[in-house]
């Protein structure tokens, strides 16, 4: 998957065009195979642009911050990029005329190992779902899978979980890189900040990093479209995925195979009611 | 400083006996703010209240925390006893320990013991955040909107209108009078229907405070009690009332036949009608499904024989929109379609009736001129069935409810039968004869007496043809026996039943109904004509089956509930609103989505000071909300925060225990 020359033709030629004021794309570290995500301002830097397997990151987090607020931006999405933008689109945190979006039928990013990602391996939908410019060929979405992890976790028994879970949040340093990298963790002045929350206080003890995590997830839940860019951010390597994918299973399998962001002006099953919602786990 | 007050209550023994009180008074006594607490039989007495009052002042108390039954039962009274001490009412915070805690704890008293003096110290960690709040006062437009005009509908229509406040009538036929005008003679007294009802409609249609609207429908509800606003559809009716006199002339030339839903379908009127002679308003509409002229722009006879020349084919629908405070909703109800009944051989047997089938055959100005006669061959029927419970007390095929108005109206039919075919016989299969009513177990007695009907306990199983007659197979319960009645005509008391669009009204209204259709009050026994929804009361058989008696007692009950509402210029409100913290606000907009009252607007702020880009936040407006707190729960960034229930307050209450 390379899709170099053909971002930096797009970007090139809405500069020229004036279309856009930002492109939000890739570029290489220089100093390692590596890539992080770049911020392209004028036409003679769109050669820094580049797309493979090792374009990681969910570049729709950055139209949450101040250099891109209420400026045309062009951007790349993959497949679970773009449901995330869906989201911010749906939550009215972005202007869809704002935008250039340049969709990826994706093929696949790569791990730390080299080794084709886990949400790769199980992505619902690899094609970018909303998109000015599609690049690639489609290849459609694809059967909902549990995720690997999930299932082993649930062989375990309460106790155990438990235990394995206050290992996990020990490890958590409340940097709250996590939620900086969410593109649907937009909040300006975030619960878990706040001084009524007196749960998430307490610099970082295992049940503040434990509330605050909770928390967060819950935010997410029915939301969550598994980039993972939250679990690539975190310095402590939580894996964070756990209780995204756990939310994304309880939900698919009880709010009508519900997957966050496909469609927009869906706001996901927490935030509309139906009729068919079940109610059975109502007391 | 904060000194609380803690007013444990015994409720006589129903808390007394499964809690601990005077411990739980020292535990609360141990309570850091706790300055003043004390236990009392009976906390909500007059004496009760007098200590809270006095306690107030000796003690120069700051909140109040009272542990008594639910503050469903008895928040106001105590939130009295604080305002008449001088105190805000709204520093006053209950603690259920009766059905949170002795109640439902009957068996351990250790245990709720120790659960009451848990919910206490929540309390009183709540009201730490307290704040003294006001009612809120909103003004009222002071017209009332009544859906329906059956019986219910005009009564309360005219009740409103007589305390000289405007209504607004919407029927959705072309006259008002409901099932009433379709009625003979009325139980318990056989005084006759149109007689007692026509007078009504008519003081309706002169009413100078009733603007009357039929063959109209209404399409939306906005706004809150006391301000609301609604948009009706008036249909097309092609006929300028305005000039109409309601001669006749038209109606009797049109061509077109059309089967008479008014005589339930006996006989025809015409595609240019008047429901019936005593309608009001006493104008015909054209019936655009079957009218030629709307249809292929053949014909226009009426508009030729009309001297005043009003009749105009091109008239559109027209939208309708008026300012209300309250609403009366009095549609009424519809008869259950007895289809599920196969054994009957409904639909196959031309002389299976329905009970309003009959009462149009024997009212006096109905399609058979007051005589009953069977639908097939047109003779007069000598013996006639008539079975009650038809749908209604039937689980299997129809519904579980009693209709209630069966037995009494079906007494009525066998002396109406009587009166009219002195040498008929009525046999009346039944379940139970239901005669509770003033007069009315008098009347089945009367009924029995002077008809010598014969009363056959059990359900009907068969009903065939035999010859021109039909037999009706059923069972007698009194003699254990199977018996078969040789019937000329067979009437069925279909049970009452909502129209199939009451629902979508509810809906429309947003208020709730049960899953029949009928429409929900908000309780039971305390509130049995209002709804949950501010300002929207019931009346009549949408709620449930009634008689006209009941239906005319709850259509002036809704009258007296509109005049309260109405009584002053401002109407005061419960304080506890949600608000929006437009710092915290990030516009997502998932409150909107979900806030079932439509409190919820969007608003467009500067994004910072002195900006000129803006950015849009929530706004919630405080006259519509209800406090139901599902905007403060869906919040992420917690940008909303409930008065009464303060993310601060809920806090407190967790992390006190
Ligand atoms: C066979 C039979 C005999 C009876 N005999 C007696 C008797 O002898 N004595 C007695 O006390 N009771 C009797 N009743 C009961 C009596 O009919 C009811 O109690 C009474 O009609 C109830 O009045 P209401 O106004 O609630 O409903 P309705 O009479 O049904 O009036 C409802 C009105 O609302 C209108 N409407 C419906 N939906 C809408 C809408 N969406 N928008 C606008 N308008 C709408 C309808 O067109 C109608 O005009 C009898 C009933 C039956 C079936
Ligand atoms: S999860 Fe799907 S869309 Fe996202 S990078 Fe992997 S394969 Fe591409
Ligand atoms: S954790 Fe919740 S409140 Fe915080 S930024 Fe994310 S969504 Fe917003
Ligand atoms: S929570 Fe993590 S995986 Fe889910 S959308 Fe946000 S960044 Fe991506
Ligand atoms: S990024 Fe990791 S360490 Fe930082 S707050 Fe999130 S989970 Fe904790
Ligand atoms: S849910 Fe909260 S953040 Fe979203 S619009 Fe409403 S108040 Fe604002
Ligand atoms: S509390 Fe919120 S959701 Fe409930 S009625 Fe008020 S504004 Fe609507």
């Amino acid at each position: 998957m390379n899709y170099t020359k053909q971002i930096q033709d797009i970007a090139g030629r809405l500069f020229s065009e004036e279309k856009i004021d930002v492109f939000i794309g890739y570029r290489n570290t220089g100093f390692d195979e590596n890539q992080v995500p770049v911020l392209i301002n004028q036409y003679k830097d769109v050669d820094q642009l580049l797309f493979t397997d090792k374009s990681v990151f969910n570049l729709a987090n950055y139209l949450k911050y101040e250099h891109t607020r209420n400026k045309r931006v062009g951007l790349v999405v993959k497949g679970c990029d773009s449901r995330a933008l869906n989201l911010m689109l749906t939550e009215n945190q972005v202007k869809r005329e704002k935008l250039f979006i340049v969709g990826i039928a994706c093929e696949g990013v790569v791990d730390e190992t080299g080794g084709k990602a886990q949400n790769c391996v199980e992505c619902v939908m690899p094609d970018a779902v909303v998109f000015d410019e599609m690049l690639g060929t489609p290849s459609g979405k694809r059967d909902y899978q549990e995720n690997s992890d999930i299932r082993a976790l649930d062989g375990k028994s309460l106790t155990g979980r438990q235990e394995y879970f206050e290992e996990v949040f020990e490890n958590c340093i409340r940097c709250n890189a996590c939620r900086h990298s969410c593109p649907l963790c937009y909040c300006s002045n975030c619960c878990i900040d706040q001084e009524t929350a007196t749960l998430y206080h307490g610099a970082n003890t295992t049940s503040s990093a434990f509330h605050a995590l909770m928390t967060w997830s819950l935010h997410l839940a029915g939301r969550c479209v598994d980039c993972r860019n939250c679990e690539k951010a975190c310095p402590s390597h939580l894996p964070l995925h756990l209780l995204h994918k756990q939310n994304e299973k309880v939900i698919y399998e009880n709010f009508q195979e519900h997957l966050a962001g496909m469609i927009q002006d869906d706001r996901g099953a927490f935030y509309k009611y139906s009729l068919s919602d079940p109610d059975d786990f109502i007391m | 400083m904060a000194r609380v007050g803690v007013f444990v209550c015994f409720c006589g023994a129903n808390i007394a006996d499964f809690v601990d009180v005077p411990a739980v008074v020292e535990e609360a006594k141990k309570i850091k703010e706790v300055k003043y607490a004390i236990d009392y039989k009976y906390m909500c007495s007059d004496p009760g209240q007098g200590m809270i009052r006095d306690a107030i002042v000796a003690h120069r108390l700051t909140s109040i925390v009272v542990a008594a039954c639910s503050p469903r039962m008895h928040e106001k009274t105590f939130r009295k006893a604080l305002s008449d001490a001088g105190m805000n009412p709204y520093l006053l915070e209950v603690a259920n320990i009766r059905e949170h805690s002795s109640w439902v704890h009957q068996k351990d008293k250790k245990a709720a013991t120790e659960k009451s003096s848990d919910l206490i110290r929540m309390a009183v960690a709540k009201s730490m955040a307290n704040e003294q709040l006001h009612e809120i006062s909103v003004p009222v437009t002071k017209r009332a909107l009544v859906i329906g005009g059956g019986i219910a509908g005009i009564q309360a229509a005219l009740d409103i209108a007589d305390a000289r406040i405007p209504v607004v009538l919407v029927e959705k036929s072309p006259s008002i009078g409901g099932k009433m005008a379709q009625l003979d003679e009325t139980f318990p007294t056989l005084d006759c229907s149109q007689c007692i009802l026509t007078p009504k409609m008519v003081d309706v249609a002169s009413h100078p405070y009733i603007e009357l609207l039929p063959y109209s429908e209404v399409l939306e509800l906005d706004g809150y009690v006391g301000n609301y606003k609604v948009k009706i559809k008036r249909k097309a009716s092609y006929v300028n009332f305005d000039t109409c006199t309601g001669c006749g002339a038209c109606w009797q030339k049109c061509p077109v036949k059309v089967p008479n839903e008014f005589n339930m379908g006996i006989d025809k009127r015409k595609a240019i009608y008047s429901p019936f002679p005593q309608a009001v308003p006493n104008k015909p509409v054209i019936d655009a499904e079957h009218c030629t002229m709307l249809i292929k722009g053949k014909c226009g006879i009426c508009a030729k024989v009309c001297e005043k020349g009003s009749i105009d084919y091109t008239m559109q629908d027209e939208i309708i929109e008026r300012e209300i405070g309250a609403v009366v909703v009095a549609t009424g109800y519809d008869l259950w379609d007895p289809k599920p009944y196969e054994e009957y051989g409904v639909g196959r047997y031309k002389d299976i009736i329905t009970s309003l089938e009959f009462e149009r055959m024997v009212s006096a100005s109905g399609p058979t001129g007051g005589v009953p006669v069977r639908p097939s061959d047109g003779k007069i029927p000598k013996s006639v069935v008539f079975i009650k419970c038809v749908g209604s007390r039937d689980e299997a095929k129809g519904i579980e409810y009693c209709s209630k108005i069966c037995c009494m109206y079906t007494a009525k039919h066998a002396m109406l039968l009587h009166h009219k075919v002195h040498d008929s016989h009525a046999y009346i299969f039944y379940m139970d004869i239901r005669a509770a009513g003033k007069g009315y177990e008098e009347f089945v007695k009367r009924a029995q007496v002077e008809t010598a009907a014969t009363y056959l306990r059990g359900r009907v199983s068969k009903i065939y043809k035999k010859g021109d007659k039909l037999m009706v197979r059923g069972e007698d319960a009194q003699i254990g026996q199977v018996v078969e009645v040789e019937a000329d005509l067979v009437v069925l008391a279909t049970a009452v039943y909502p129209y199939k669009d009451n629902s979508d009204l509810a809906r429309l209204l947003g208020i709730s109904y049960d899953k029949y259709g009928f429409l929900s009050e908000a309780h039971p026994k305390l509130r049995p004509v209002e709804t949950a929804k501010a300002g929207i009361f019931l009346a009549g058989c949408t709620q449930a089956p009634k008689d006209i008696p009941e239906t005319v007692a709850q259509a002036s009950a809704t009258a007296a509930k509109v005049c309260g509402l109405f009584a002053g210029d401002t109407m005061l409100k419960d304080p506890m609103v949600s608000t929006v913290n437009t710092d915290y606000c990030t516009g997502c907009q998932n409150c909107v989505t979900v806030c079932p009252y439509q409190a919820i607007i969007t608003e467009e702020i500067p994004l910072g000071h002195g900006s000129k880009e803006i950015r849009t936040v929530a706004k919630i407006n405080e006259g519509v909300c209800q406090g139901c707190g599902s905007c403060v729960a869906i919040c992420r960034s917690m940008a909303i925060d409930l008065a009464g229930f303060t993310d601060m307050q809920i806090i407190n209450e967790i992390v006190s225990i």
